[in-house]
């Protein structure tokens, strides 16, 4: 069957994004708000804090760590069918954990249960949804990932109520029969052949060219170098804001200013990214900067307004790149290998996003304050993006052609930087 | 026997005037006199100069219409203003490690009613109450009282310097008789009271309730911040009534707690009858305190329904989707089979009409070699 030449850029498309929206609110709205769970857990198993706080980091592993499989099977069977898998093994892992009687009970269900069910269900969407826009594609992305930045204020006072009403084991049950929503944002999903499809071939031969790929391994590295900064202010800002002095109350509050000015960074820089001519990855070099620079600005404020602006600028910039981290991909890998590429880019991605957070503490209990775990931070990001400017076409003028396979080989990256700040509130 | 203290006047006094704590022994120009003890009916009663402060002290009779009853039993012939009677060494032992406070209320004839101040007791301590009230008028034609919860008191004393009338009541606090609220009452033109509220330390915990499932276990938890009771005890209530829980079955009930100001009460293989409310009691030397728990023991049909409702909804939407998928799939194929169904008939209309003419002439050719 012959493929389209040009990907439809609306239409069906549309609902993609709706389909994208609802997805990744189901997966990183509810894993953000397990915090919420995390005091039931500590009082109803009699466990430490840190041992409690596992359930969430080994769901985000395996999420990450199962990117490449969720890829590889939709590049063989459409994103479809797997994106439905997941969701149902999603639930079955909610479904599973309310039946805990101890807390590897609950590693297991939710871990790694839910977190493959994960793995199988966001990278996938994200891919298809690449592959049904060109043109709007930043926006597109954009929309589709304020789904997370809105369900964390929809479901974290939703789990509170769930866990007053029907305590944690009702509440896991309830969220579980949320999860298999997800199988209806996979229905959403329909299959679309385009004509690159045929010049790739499989999820082996597609690794393999991936693999052997220049510019999308230097992408890969830019956006571990990211990841590994990104996250740190979402782990550490209370704290060090505490540290000055803040009463939690405002410190949360901040966090709150900041969040809704990621919102906004999200779909300005989706609309932007299509809005500009010239490769994408020219932006993200711009976000990835400011926000690099913003993060390291974070110890020399000492004034509450000073901090409240650089709250905000950092909520817009690290909003702003993530949008178009995802859309660098398709432009250097092509739409063809964006499943195996979204995989693979996620999976060593992550590397650095678990590092990160650990690091940063480490650094804080060396030096006993947070200006170093900042600074370092914001030298990462730095680095990444200073690594961005060795991409293909940096400096030319117009974008090229997302369609022909000579340009799949360039793209690689765009996907990776939104997947930082996800993966990190899951530990808030 | 009635026991009074007044001023001491004379500026001579070992007293400082300033206010501050007089120790004998710190001044080194007197003589230390020995901490002194007095034996009424009823609670003891210490006197100890240790905490003699502002304007108190011992006045010998006859300067003063204030007056000083003598105690029985010897008195010692000194210049020391203090008196002294033997104790007996028992009961010194018996209650010399009780702490002391004194709390202080100050009163105007212009303060409005009530004045009240909040003493919590643990454990038996001496307690002296001060009432000092301030007025321009004419102190001498003041009626001064004490009350415990309106019982009148009888063993206070007196004072007055300058524009201020002090009056002083001092109790042994042993057992829950004697907690309750001590009022010094001013009767000038209006009445003025000050009221010390001696109570136990209460308890304050969380008042949510406790949601749990048939068949788990769950831990009740009564915690106190700065007392130290002497022990725990837990009551269900039916009702009214409080029905203590039966610890030693221990299959059923755990009781434990890290520390002392806080006790766990574990309960095992839930049922539904378990919910209720719960009570913890903390018995101090002076009385109890008690905090109520509610515990609800759910089913697992409860979250059961609305999950069930959820899944057929999602079960419903997917199969939506499925089929309005189907549905226009099938509109684009119809236009097309609409033309080739067009064709198609054509094609037949023209081939049944070729077998028409055929068939005549086969009949034709048929009948003809016949």
């Amino acid at each position: 069957m012959a493929g389209r030449a040009e990907p439809p850029d609306g239409g069906w498309g549309w609902m993609v994004v709706l389909s994208a929206f609802f997805m990744s609110a189901l997966v990183f709205g509810v894993l953000r708000s397990f915090g919420v769970f995390f005091v039931e857990f500590v009082a109803a198993f009699e466990e430490q804090a840190a041992r409690v706080s596992w359930i969430a980091s080994i769901g985000i592993a395996v999420q990450q760590f199962g990117s490449p499989i969720g890829s590889a099977l939709s590049t063989k069977f459409g994103p479809r069918p797997v994106v439905m898998t997941g969701g149902i093994l999603a639930a079955l892992g909610m479904l599973l954990a309310s039946f805990a009687t101890s807390l590897p009970h609950l590693y297991l269900s939710i871990g790694l249960l839910s977190g493959s069910g994960w793995a199988l269900t966001f990278t996938p969407t994200l891919a298809c949804l690449s592959r049904y826009f060109s043109c709007r594609r930043s926006l597109a992305m954009g929309l589709a990932l304020t789904g997370v930045g809105l369900s964390s204020f929809a479901f974290a006072p939703l789990f509170q109520w769930l866990l007053n009403r029907y305590a944690w084991r009702g509440a896991l049950l309830l969220v579980s029969a949320l999860s298999c929503h997800i199988v209806a944002c996979g229905a959403l999903l329909r299959p679309l052949s385009l004509a690159e499809d045929t010049a790739v071939g499989g999820p082996g031969a597609q690794l393999t060219s991936l693999l052997h790929h220049g510019p999308f391994l230097r992408y890969t590295v830019a956006l571990t170098l990211i990841n590994t900064g990104y996250f740190v202010p979402y782990v550490h800002l209370v704290a060090h804001l505490q540290d000055l002095g803040w009463d939690p109350l405002s410190a949360a509050f901040l966090l709150s200013v900041a969040a809704i000015s990621d919102l906004v960074g999200r779909v300005a820089s989706g609309w932007l990214g299509d809005a500009v001519p010239g490769p994408v990855a020219r932006l993200l070099m711009l976000w990835t900067t400011l926000t690099g620079v913003s993060l390291a600005l974070f110890p020399v404020a000492q004034a509450s307004i000073a901090l409240v602006v650089l709250a905000v600028a950092y909520g817009f910039t690290s909003g702003a790149l993530t949008p178009v981290a995802f859309s660098v991909l398709p432009e250097l890998v092509g739409t063809g290998r964006i499943y195996c590429g979204l995989g693979l880019l996620q999976m060593v991605e992550s590397v650095g996003g678990l590092l990160g957070a650990p690091l940063s503490g480490y650094l804080r209990d060396v030096t006993g304050n947070y200006t170093a775990s900042f600074v370092v931070a914001g030298a990462f990001l730095l680095a990444g993006s200073g690594i961005l400017i060795t991409l293909p076409h940096f400096f030319s003028c117009f974008s090229a052609p997302t369609s022909s396979p000579q340009d799949l080989v360039t793209e690689a990256l765009d996907a990776k930087v939104s997947l930082p700040r996800e993966e990190g509130l899951g530990e808030e | 026997m009635v026991l009074q203290k007044v001023e001491l006047h004379t500026p001579m006094s070992p007293l400082d005037e300033s206010g501050q704590t007089f120790n004998p022994g710190q001044t080194g120009s007197t003589p230390a006199p020995p901490p002194e003890a007095f034996i009424e009916d009823g609670p003891l009663a210490f006197c100890n100069p240790l905490r003699i402060r502002h304007r108190r002290g011992w006045f010998r009779s006859g300067e003063n219409r204030l007056n000083l009853q003598r105690l029985q039993g010897r008195e010692r012939e000194s210049d020391s203003p203090f008196t002294s009677v033997p104790v007996r060494e028992e009961m010194m032992g018996k209650y010399s490690n009780l702490s002391s406070e004194s709390h202080n209320i100050s009163l105007t004839e212009h303060s409005s009613m009530p004045v009240e101040k909040n003493i919590t007791l643990e454990s038996s301590s001496i307690i002296t109450l001060t009432c000092q009230y301030t007025t321009l008028g004419n102190l001498n034609s003041i009626n001064v009282t004490w009350k415990k919860d309106d019982e009148l008191l009888k063993n206070f004393s007196l004072a007055i310097t300058g524009n201020t009338l002090y009056t002083e009541y001092t109790t042994t606090v042993i057992n829950s008789k004697q907690m309750g609220s001590y009022s010094c009452l001013f009767e000038d033109e209006k009445e003025q009271r000050g009221t010390f509220n001696i109570k136990v330390p209460e308890l304050h915990g969380k008042n949510k309730p406790l949601i749990t499932y048939v068949g788990d276990s769950t831990v009740l938890v009564c915690k106190c911040q700065h007392c130290y009771p002497l022990h725990w005890t837990w009551y269900r209530s039916n009702g009214s009534i409080q029905v203590p829980i039966d610890v030693h079955t221990k299959e059923k009930y755990v009781v434990s707690g890290a520390y002392r100001n806080e006790t766990k009460l574990k309960i095992k293989h839930l049922l539904e009858e378990d919910g209720g409310s719960y009570w913890c009691h903390a018995v101090f030397q002076l009385g109890e305190s008690e905090e109520q728990l509610e515990l609800v023991v759910l089913s697992f049909l409860v979250p059961l329904k609305p999950f069930l409702a959820i899944i057929a909804e999602a079960v419903v939407l997917v199969a939506v989707i499925l089929l309005c998928e189907v549905y226009t799939q099938k509109k684009k194929k119809h236009p097309d089979e609409g033309k080739e169904f067009e064709q198609i008939e054509q094609l037949k209309s023209d081939d049944s009409n070729g077998i028409e003419n055929n068939a005549p002439r086969q009949r034709k050719n048929e009948s003809v070699s016949q």
